[in-house]
């Protein structure tokens, strides 16, 4: 098992793709914690599910956007475990609108918690994994901080930040042997996506040339790929997982 | 309470594992840019190992004052301000800065500190018996 002793922590741990990535590390032989913010039933729940799975999980409540309580949990977390192998970081939120009509809490929400989240993250892992000299960071961005949406700009900003954090990062860290990457999913199945795919699901279908949406479970699958060893010599990079909807063309 | 070898020798361990330098190359007198290479991320590493190994809490900026050295207000065209100089003094009892305030270059400044300075800035922050 590819993550057989090794520790993980994932942000957005309780629903959608950062449910699928506790599920895919915890499967594969990790320790994880999984932080949730308010959905303690589903946290819990997947706990109970992933009792039998050959990594221990636990769930720990925080709101990413504060760093002090990051420490709070990653802290202890690296004195018990004595190592921190992976943070994902896949907290994120939408709050949709004109941008003319946008409130500056909806722009504010979206910010700190989707990019201010992995920076209190990124933050609190920093000295266990330079202490390790070693450790794996793998960021959720969104096809949506290159290709244009209307109505998310405050998603859109939040997700180029994520690249961004992620190059400049890599770059810090790749010293102590600390990778940095992104995943980009394109348009998946979970909760955050249901009203848009509600609403032009069939049109936003035609625009993919698998011609379906993705899964989280096919999400998770890149991020413990790029969280594993396979990936020892991937740093900096921002991976599209879209089903092919950023090729555009004809 | 720790004696001033045994705080030279933590201090010694922290840079070893943090620069991947011999033992024998951390003298007191060793400039940490200038003779053991030191980098900014060293820097970094250099200041968590120290307080996992003296238990003390080392506010970012206290031992290695970038915020200074990248500040506007107290550099210009290179060089540290007399303003600038009177800050680092005032955050660095424990260095000695008449050298570099004689031609205060910012690129200079890495050559400043020495394995010395940080033992007193270690003894500054934990109590010690000779």
């Amino acid at each position: 098992m590819r993550f057989e002793g090794k520790t993980a922590v994932v942000t957005g741990g309780s629903r959608g793709i950062g449910r699928a990535c506790v599920a895919r590390l915890a499967n594969e032989g990790a320790q994880v914690a999984l932080i949730y913010h308010s959905n303690q039933q589903a946290a819990e729940s997947l706990v109970a599910e992933l009792q039998s799975a050959p990594g221990k999980v636990r769930a720990l409540q925080a709101d990413v956007r504060d760093l002090q309580r990051a420490h709070q949990l990653i802290d202890p977390l690296f004195e018990e475990w004595g190592h921190i192998d992976v943070l994902v970081n896949s907290a994120g939120i939408v709050r949709d609108g004109l941008l003319g009509a946008m409130t500056a809490e909806q722009w504010r929400e979206v910010i700190e918690t989707n990019l201010g989240g992995a920076f209190s993250y990124c933050h609190a892992v920093t000295q266990p994994m330079m202490m390790m000299r070693r450790g794996s960071i793998v960021n959720l961005s969104s096809t949506s901080a290159e290709f244009a949406s209307r109505g998310q700009v405050n998603y859109a900003a939040s997700k180029g930040g994520i690249d961004g954090l992620t190059r400049a990062l890599a770059k810090e860290l790749a010293p102590r042997n600390i990778r940095v990457n992104a995943v980009a999913p394109g348009m998946i199945e979970t909760d955050m996506s249901q009203v848009v795919r509600g609403i032009a699901g069939d049109q936003i279908k035609k625009a993919i040339p698998l011609k379906r949406f993705g899964k989280p479970e096919e999400i998770a699958a890149v991020v413990a790929f790029l969280a594993s060893d396979e990936a020892a010599y991937l740093t900096g990079q921002v991976l599209r997982v879209d089903g092919g909807l950023s090729l555009g063309g004809y | 309470m720790p004696t001033k070898d045994e705080v030279f020798q933590k201090i010694q361990t922290a840079l070893v594992d943090a620069l991947g330098v011999d033992e024998e190359d951390v003298k007191p007198e060793a400039t940490l840019v200038g003779d053991l290479g030191a980098e900014s991320i060293d820097f970094l590493d250099i200041v968590f190992r120290l307080e996992k190994a003296f238990d003390i809490k080392i506010p970012r900026g206290e031992l290695f004052p970038e915020d200074i050295l990248t500040d506007s207000k107290y550099v210009q065209d290179g060089k540290v301000t007399e303003h600038g100089l009177s800050e680092l003094r005032q955050r660095m009892p424990f260095a000695n800065l008449d050298e570099f305030s004689k031609n205060p270059v910012v690129q200079d400044f890495g050559n400043l500190l020495t394995v010395a300075d940080m033992c007193r800035f270690v003894e500054g922050k934990v109590e010690v018996t000779d």
